[in-house]
């Protein structure tokens, strides 16, 4: 059985993000990038998968500039088996990206996509609800604990209410919620075997053609308004007083 | 003094200070974080200006008492204790910070701020100041610069002592002193901002500061490495120095890792067991910082010195691989370790290590050796467990004996008795271990000159004559 991970390359998600002056963006020259934390998840449960006996090969598809190949080489580190750039200068949203995934599945033909939740850059949560409609199949999102059998997949997602069980069909989608696995560390003598998996590079015009709903742009970038300095107060009553004026009590 | 003579004379002589004789206050107020000495102070002072920290020296003078200079007390050899009634002149209130100077890339702080405040505001504008450490949350700017304080990134940023560029000062004697002004070049004769820095608060009370800031470091991973031997840290050093941009070159042994497994309930980094792991910080911003990564590891697995190693993937990973050096001191606390923060010169680290274990091992065969530190800086945390079954006290008194071994093993290798955590109370007795009596005769006479009638902070740091 074959198993595919998309993952992304984003600003780490421990940087604190500074939007540049401009508002044209977020500044990213000198800033750590790394794998999108859901999709390192996603990785892991590919491996852990793979390691049980579950799945024969991993393959990692990522859609973003040549720098990606960094977070590629990552996950071969890890321990996936190819991997698969489709190189984009340009940010791609949603449904570009589902599209893009949705060729590259019907060219490899895996009975299973795992993907995180979502990309922590852009939050959106719909690339793997976009690909499993696209691709006509089931999908199970926010999912904490997953298990193979008999070709289905039975899925813990975190939901709202609680927590909930359900059985989905291969091939299928999975999106990755935090508490799914805690992913591994690499080792630097794999990370040298891993230069001799295959790597393969493509445009992502290849696949898409001349795909033209990329109809969102964003305009402007804002930092949230820095959170108002405090005050101490001596007493009860210069509080009552100080929100009095403030006419927050009447 | 009775704590309501204590109280009206405060009242008359510095009505604008607050201050407490509360015991719970007291006892809080005269302990830093070495657990030796008993507190005892006779009142907390908490000045707001300068103004009011010359108003405090001026009537010690006149009826002769006593004052320690006291920050964020996360000292480690007692150097802020209080444990003869003095009256402890807290910082605490002093934490205005700014302006900040866009050009000259200068802010401007009160001695009160804490160290994590000034690492906040340069991020907010954008700039780095790379002086860190455990304890940078609590720690004080003006604590930092009277123990020189160094930290994590010693090996490429240097210690507070590189970012000070200006300081305000009440001397003993209640003299306000502007020292060099922010300025870059300043060829004027003797550098006093460079006495006070490292003077542990007994030359002066320093009230504000200006402090450089620096451009944010590039992007960076975290290695650590297993290795084969104690002289292979030394050759992996080396090559890391030359092939990396190093910013943290730390090191620990197996059994360090062991304590901090069970502490910390961490899983085993590697599959086999080493002797000694270093953990490396360094930029890795580009393929090429990657290709050198790797090329250094290569070479260090070739050559045998290199056992296994892993590379974070992300700064969640590298905070998780700090976890197994930084959860050291900690894991091994209930030990009632004896500690000691000592220097060498780089280069004589195995030497000093060897030298003593062989004593260790010879004259104290019962004893848990935990070795670590920032061995990038030549600086070396040496850790003794207390046996199970030895009481404290006999433990202790063994301990004493110790010193006698490490501290001359220190002086014939010409390092230091303390490499950052200052004299104090704790090192005094053996300061001369590391000073010559020419030197500490010196030392004498400039405090003498800044403090003639020994107002601050007595009994810190100069021995006894
Ligand atoms: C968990 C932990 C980790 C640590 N790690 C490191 C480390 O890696 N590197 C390192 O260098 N240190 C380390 N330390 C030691 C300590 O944090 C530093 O020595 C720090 O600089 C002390 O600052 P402070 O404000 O707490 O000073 P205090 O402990 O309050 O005082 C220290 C000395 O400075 C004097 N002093 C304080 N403020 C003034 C002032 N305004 N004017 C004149 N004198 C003053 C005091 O009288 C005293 O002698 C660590 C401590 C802890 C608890």
């Amino acid at each position: 059985m074959k198993i595919l991970v998309p993952i992304k390359r984003v600003v780490d998600y421990n940087v604190r993000v500074q939007v540049k002056p401009d508002g044209s963006g977020v500044a990213t020259d000198g800033v750590k990038m790394s794998i999108n934390p859901f999709d390192e998840i996603a990785i892991e449960e590919a491996l852990r998968l793979k390691e049980q006996g579950k799945a024969d090969e991993v393959v990692v598809v990522s859609i973003g500039p040549d720098e990606a190949q960094q977070q590629l080489r990552t996950a071969l580190a890890m321990g996936a088996d190819r991997a698969i750039l489709l190189q984009s200068g340009e940010a791609v949203q949603p449904l570009q990206a589902a599209n893009a995934l949705l060729k590259i599945v019907q060219e490899e033909q895996p009975e299973l996509v795992i993907m995180g939740k979502q990309a922590i850059d852009d939050d959106n949560n719909q690339t793997p609800q976009m690909l499993a409609t696209l691709w006509d199949r089931p999908q199970a999102t926010f999912v904490s604990k997953l298990s193979l059998e008999n070709n289905k997949a039975t899925a813990t997602r975190e939901v709202d209410a609680g927590l909930e069980t359900i059985e989905v069909e291969l091939p299928a989608v999975i999106s990755t919620d935090l508490r799914l696995n805690e992913p591994r560390f690499v080792k630097l003598p794999d990370i040298m075997k891993a230069k001799r998996k295959p790597l393969e590079t493509r445009p992502l015009s290849d696949v898409t053609g001349d795909f033209s709903e990329q109809e969102l742009t964003i305009t402007q970038y804002e930092a949230p308004q820095p959170r108002q300095k405090g005050v101490m107060v001596e007493s009860v009553d210069e509080l009552i007083t100080l929100l009095k004026e403030k006419g927050l009590v009447a | 003094m009775s704590p309501v003579d204590t109280e009206t004379l405060l009242q008359t002589h510095v009505p604008e200070v607050a201050f407490s004789t509360a015991p719970d206050a007291l006892v809080h107020y005269a302990c830093d974080w070495t657990r030796f000495h008993t507190p005892q102070a006779e009142a907390v002072l908490w000045p707001r200006t300068t103004g009011q920290v010359q108003q405090i020296v001026r009537l010690a003078n006149a009826i002769g008492k006593a004052l320690v200079p006291s920050g964020g007390r996360t000292g480690y050899s007692a150097g802020a204790v209080a444990t003869a009634g003095e009256w402890v002149v807290s910082m605490d209130k002093m934490r205005q910070i700014g302006p900040f100077d866009p050009v000259d890339r200068l802010v401007s702080v009160q001695a009160g701020v804490a160290t994590g405040q000034l690492q906040e505001f340069a991020h907010a504008q954008g700039l780095f100041y790379p002086v860190d450490f455990a304890s940078a949350g609590s720690s004080q700017i003006g604590g930092n610069i009277a123990t020189n304080a160094g930290g994590i990134r010693v090996l490429r940023y240097g210690t507070t002592r590189d970012y000070v560029a200006g300081l305000t000062v009440v001397t003993g004697t209640g003299e306000i002193l502007r020292l060099n002004n922010g300025l870059v070049k300043n060829a004027t004769g003797l550098d006093l901002r460079h006495l006070m820095i490292g003077s542990e608060g007994v030359l002066g009370i320093i009230t504000e500061a200006q402090m450089r800031l620096i451009d944010p470091p590039a992007a960076s991973s975290v290695m650590l490495l297993a290795l084969s031997s104690l002289d292979a840290v030394m050759r992996v050093f080396a090559q890391a120095r030359g092939k990396l941009t190093l910013s943290s070159f730390e090191l620990f042994s197996h059994l360090a890792l062991q304590y901090v497994m069970n502490h910390r309930q961490l899983a085993a980094p590697f599959s086999g067991e080493s002797p000694w792991y270093v953990l490396l910080e360094f930029d890795h911003a580009s393929d090429t910082d990657e290709d050198a990564a790797m090329a250094f590891f290569e070479t260090g697995l070739e050559s045998g010195d290199i056992e296994d190693g892993i590379l974070s993937g992300s700064l969640e990973q590298a905070r998780q691989l700090w976890q197994y050096r930084e959860g050291i001191s900690e894991s091994i606390a209930e030990h009632t370790p004896y500690k000691n923060d000592i220097a060498v010169r780089i280069s004589q680290v195995p030497t000093f290590m060897r030298q003593l274990d062989a004593v260790l091992k010879q004259h104290y065969p019962g004893f848990e050796t935990v070795w670590f530190g920032h061995i990038g800086d030549g600086n070396l945390h040496l850790n003794i467990l207390k046996p199970e079954d030895m009481d404290v006290a006999e433990f202790q008194r063994q301990c004493e004996a110790v010193n006698t071994h490490v501290y001359g093993l220190i002086e014939s290798l010409e390092g230091s008795v303390s490499a950052e955590h200052g004299v104090g109370l704790l090192k005094k007795p053996y300061l001369h271990h590391s000073r010559s009596q020419t030197e500490i005769a010196l030392m004498r006479q400039i405090k003498q000159a800044f403090d003639p009638n020994g107002v601050l902070n007595p009994g810190k740091m100069l021995p006894d004559s």
